[in-house]
């Protein structure tokens, strides 16, 4: 998985913005899809040549002095990503250019070298075909998988595309009369001040040049966005395809208090993601909610930390449970989605720790079954407990006391778009036709 | 009877065109700077006649009204009124639906405009400061930035129309982006400084207003000097690009309907909208003693702060607003030119179709930054099919050789009009016309399908909710219009009043 975000200004005096600070933002806005890498791509205008800049760890470590970075141009794309060393791919021949893509492309088995791949061909296409519509329409007709993209290239054209069922998000702004901006999610286009106009659909190519935006849509596939997009990988403040995720959980946390009700005292979400289902379970049904963990240092997205002592040691920094909240009280314990199993275990044996009488866990998601071919990071189908256990098995290990699911139906009903148009591959370990 | 025009653009030919339906059956004679093929048939179908001129020289023109003995002249863009062509016409006889010099006043100084409007009391204000030189421009925005905090999210503009180009909007609101924001600023001010020596008719160079948010829409109403008739409002789109991306044009299309309201403007706001165009064109009358006979148009927007809110005027129709007002006119337009010119618009019932239009400008690539890319190319057009979708075409900036070829010129190359019973089913039928035009090089053109879309409508009903719902609110606790502000160590500040003492102390000065 991965962050992705593009820049292009546009007119008389375009020269007179710098990309840089709009990616740097654009990308913190983005990090949590992706802690590890961040990398970006400008256009330099007086050298007439794109520059690169990029490291392992989060944006501000990487370019934490965003002023002094070299690099300097009206036009910029960047990426943060979930693999170490996975940065804007750098193509030189035939034609150069960067590209910073979510997803994966169905090249490769890894995520990057599947997008290096995709890169060289689109630069292959591009020499051959000179036009850049019909270059980036041909390459997404010829490869399956679940990607979005943003390519720039050194003749000032930025290439953006989704593929055919629309997997992975890709949402467009812009800035007054100057600006145009791409990104994986609309708010990465708060951020920087952008207004949100729309999004990439499903199987459409966007071509900016400095004389014109194209825009063609080459399929007619069905639509199969990401659902898991909307219960954990997208920011609650975004909108993904038109639909808010803030209202999705919302709804996931109503569902959960409608399918699974169970007598408690209070109601208590996992921070960060699992935080607004809590609040609207609390509310459907009438238990109060409550804080119940404090965290320690800086927001870790745990669950997608690549070693298994870095998600506990994520866990156990971000989950001190609060005692007064928790000592003596049934509870209601939400979380968005369960992997292994292993800190959901440490999280229930805390609360008890801390005096909670009973943990009912609900789980915002259907079990997680099956991998994920467009590059979301979900372990080997051997490590998903999902799959290997049932409801009682999983209490009895996590210890707690009743635990159960959000039902496929619950999340199709929660994301609201009808049930033929969502990717719930990991869910069901069925792929959209056509897409491997 | 015989009828003459100026101007040469699309609006131009649907105002040939609205003359040609007349029941009057008048000989129509033109004036242009470049051969428009549109205009240039109707005027030999007409038995009347064309010619080349420049059209802002008010001798020139009046001499070709003389020669040609017409019956009154109707002018169709900005510039023959900024240089009195209107005036001319009258001082020779010639009757002319035109704003003369001086009350196309509050078009062409968007500064007078603003002090007009202060100075009268007219609702739908905008807090603003003039500047002569880009210097002066950003000392004050970098030396007030923090006390007068408006500075900060700003509308830069040229003072003077200046073809509906130059005008930036920078929403300075996220401090981690400011310095480059306020690099730009100055930029563009510099920018501003060097476009408006070209033009030495005003003292003013630089205007900058507050940045306002909202769902714009445009107000074009007939007036005579009595009375002011409002037409259906039409909502242009000013950016290039899809997306709402990319540089401000002179409009890449519009959208009406159906009836004289828009999907996300109430009657209300419309009643009002019209009040504050009245009000203005009162006020000009008034400040110069000038009869304002012609068409005004309000560029509006609903903001929070103020409601329905002036964001520029035109002393014309707007282009492409033009094309869908008057293609929804079932009043016959010499008539309504005949009243204006005798001030019987009162007594006259003017009468619009109740559908919805969409118009869709066609541009090569290259407008509106790069002209000369986007000139002398081939043009063809397959009018036939373009009818056959009961679609109209208008042409733009394109002229006609002596052979009989079509070039482009420079600027929108053609506009296609649909009217329907809503705007999505309208946008749809001008998509499918859009084709049919091609430039015969091979070089690109450009348009915006997305206008008059559901995702495109639904964003301006989705602002203009959001909008409605704060300056409402602002009304009902008595604070529309308002902006008090309150600074530590400073106090409370009050910009209104400020911009007050401002302009009566500027107008004590002389």
């Amino acid at each position: 998985m991965a962050g992705i975000f593009g820049f292009y200004a546009f007119g008389e005096e375009r020269e007179n913005w710098d990309s840089k600070k709009f990616v740097y933002y654009g990308l913190s806005a983005l990090q949590g899809r992706g802690q590890e890498a961040a990398s970006l791509a400008l256009y330099n205008y007086e050298a007439n040549s794109l520059e690169w800049a990029s490291g392992d760890g989060l944006v501000e470590n990487v370019f934490g002095r965003i002023e002094q970075e070299r690099a300097r141009g009206f036009l910029g794309l960047g990426q943060v990503s979930i693999e170490k060393g996975d940065y804007v791919i750098r193509v030189e021949e035939p034609i150069q250019l960067a590209l910073a893509g979510d997803g994966k492309p169905a090249l490769h088995d890894d995520r990057h070298a599947s997008f290096q791949m995709f890169a060289e061909t689109l630069s292959n296409k591009l020499h051959e075909m000179k036009d850049p519509m019909g270059a980036a329409k041909s390459l997404i007709e010829d490869v399956r998988g679940g990607y979005s993209f943003i390519a720039l290239t050194k003749d000032q054209k930025m290439i953006c595309g989704r593929d055919g069922h629309g997997i992975k998000p890709l949402e467009v702004g812009a800035i007054g009369f100057d600006i145009g901006a791409v990104a994986s999610e609309s708010s990465a286009l708060d951020v920087i001040g952008a207004e949100h106009s729309g999004y990439i659909r499903p199987g459409e190519v966007v071509v900016l040049d400095p004389l014109s935006i194209e825009r063609k849509c080459f399929f007619n596939k069905n639509h199969a966005h990401c659902s898991f997009e909307y219960v954990y990988l997208a920011r609650p403040d975004s909108y993904l395809n038109s639909i808010s995720v803030s209202k999705v959980r919302e709804m996931i946390g109503k569902k959960l208090a409608e399918e699974n009700p169970v007598k408690s005292d209070i109601v208590i979400g996992v921070p960060d993601t699992a935080t607004p289902f809590a609040m609207a379970y609390s509310d459907c049904s009438g238990i109060p909610v409550r804080l119940g963990f404090t965290r320690t240092g800086r927001h870790v997205r745990s669950a997608i930390k690549p070693s298994q002592f870095e998600r506990i040691v994520g866990v156990q920094l971000k989950l001190n449970p609060i005692r007064a909240s928790v000592d003596g009280r049934d509870i209601v314990l939400i979380d968005d989605s369960v992997v292994r199993g292993n800190t959901l275990r440490n999280t229930v044996y805390n609360l008890k720790r801390k005096g909670a009488k009973k943990v009912h866990v609900r789980v915002g998601s259907p079990p997680l079954i099956a991998r994920c071919p467009f590059g979301t990071e979900v372990p080997q189908e051997d490590e998903l407990i999902g799959r290997a256990l049932s409801n009682n098995e999983i209490a009895e290990i996590t210890g707690a006391d009743t635990f159960s699911y959000l039902s496929i139906d619950g999340l199709i009903d929660s994301i609201g778009l009808p049930k033929g148009s969502l990717c719930m591959g990991c869910f069901t370990g069925r792929y959209p036709e056509g897409s491997l | 009877m015989k009828v003459m025009g100026i101007g040469n653009a699309s609006r131009e030919h649907a105002i040939a065109e609205a003359l040609e339906r007349s029941k009057h059956h008048p000989m129509i004679f033109w004036l242009a700077e470049i051969r428009n093929p549109g205009i240039f048939e109707i005027c030999k179908r007409s038995g009347g006649e064309f010619a080349l001129s420049k059209t802002t020289a008010p001798e020139k023109v009046a001499s070709h009204a003389e020669k040609w003995g017409v019956d009154f002249v109707i002018v169709g863009p900005e510039e023959p009124n900024f240089h009195g062509v209107p005036d001319e016409l009258e001082r020779r006889g010639i009757p002319c639906v035109g704003a003369s010099r001086d009350v196309a006043m509050i078009e062409m100084s968007k500064a007078e405009m603003r002090r007009l409007q202060w100075e009268y009391g007219i609702k739908g204000k905008l807090l603003f400061k003039t500047f002569r030189s880009s210097q002066e421009a950003y000392t004050v925005l970098e030396r007030y930035s923090d006390t007068l905090t408006w500075l900060q999210n700003i509308a830069l503009k040229p003072a003077r129309q200046a073809g509906g180009k130059g005008v930036k909007v920078v929403e300075d609101q996220q401090l981690y982006l400011h310095d480059e924001k306020q690099r730009f600023k100055s930029k563009h001010a510099d920018w501003l400084e060097g476009y408006m020596k070209s033009y030495s008719d005003i003292d003013d160079k630089i205007l900058v207003e507050e940045k306002v948010w909202g769902p714009e829409y445009t107000l074009q109403c007939f007036a005579d000097g009595n009375c002011i008739k409002g037409m259906p409002l039409v909502q242009d789109n000013k950016h290039a690009h899809e997306f709402d991306i990319g540089t401000e044009t002179g409009g890449m299309g519009s959208i009406s309907g159906p009836g004289f309201t828009l999907p996300f403007i109430t009657k209300e706001e419309y009643q009002e909208s019209l009040e504050i165009v009245r009000a203005l064109v009162k006020a000009i009358q008034d400040k110069t003693g000038k009869i304002y006979h012609g068409v005004v148009a309000g560029q509006m927007m609903l903001t929070e702060i103020e409601g329905p809110t002036i964001i520029e005027m035109y002393s014309r129709f707007g282009d492409p607003e033009a094309l869908n007002v008057l293609g929804l006119l079932k009043t016959d337009f010499v008539d309504v030119c005949l009243a204006i010119i005798d001030g019987r618009l009162s007594k006259l019932d003017i009468e619009f179709d109740d559908k919805a239009t969409v118009v869709k400008a066609i541009a090569p690539k290259g407008y509106p930054d790069n002209r000369d890319l986007a000139k002398n190319h081939l043009v063809s057009v397959d009018e036939q099919v373009i009818r056959q979708e009961n679609c109209k075409l208008y042409w733009g900036s394109a002229s006609l050789s002596e052979g009989g070829e079509i070039l482009s010129a420079g600027s929108r190359l053609v506009e296609i009009l649909a009217m329907s019973d809503d705007i999505q089913r309208a946008s749809r039928i001008v998509d499918k016309c859009v084709p049919y035009v091609k430039l015969l090089d091979g070089w690109g053109l450009f348009y915006r399908s997305d206008i008059g879309s559901h995702e495109l409508l639904s964003k301006r009903i989705d602002i203009a909710d959001r909008v409605r719902r704060l300056y409402q609110y602002r009304r009902s606790k008595g604070i529309l219009g308002k902006r008090i502000d309150w600074l530590p160590r400073v106090g409370k500040m009050d910009p209104v009043a400020l911009l007050k003492d401002e302009l009566s102390k500027s107008k004590e000065g002389g």
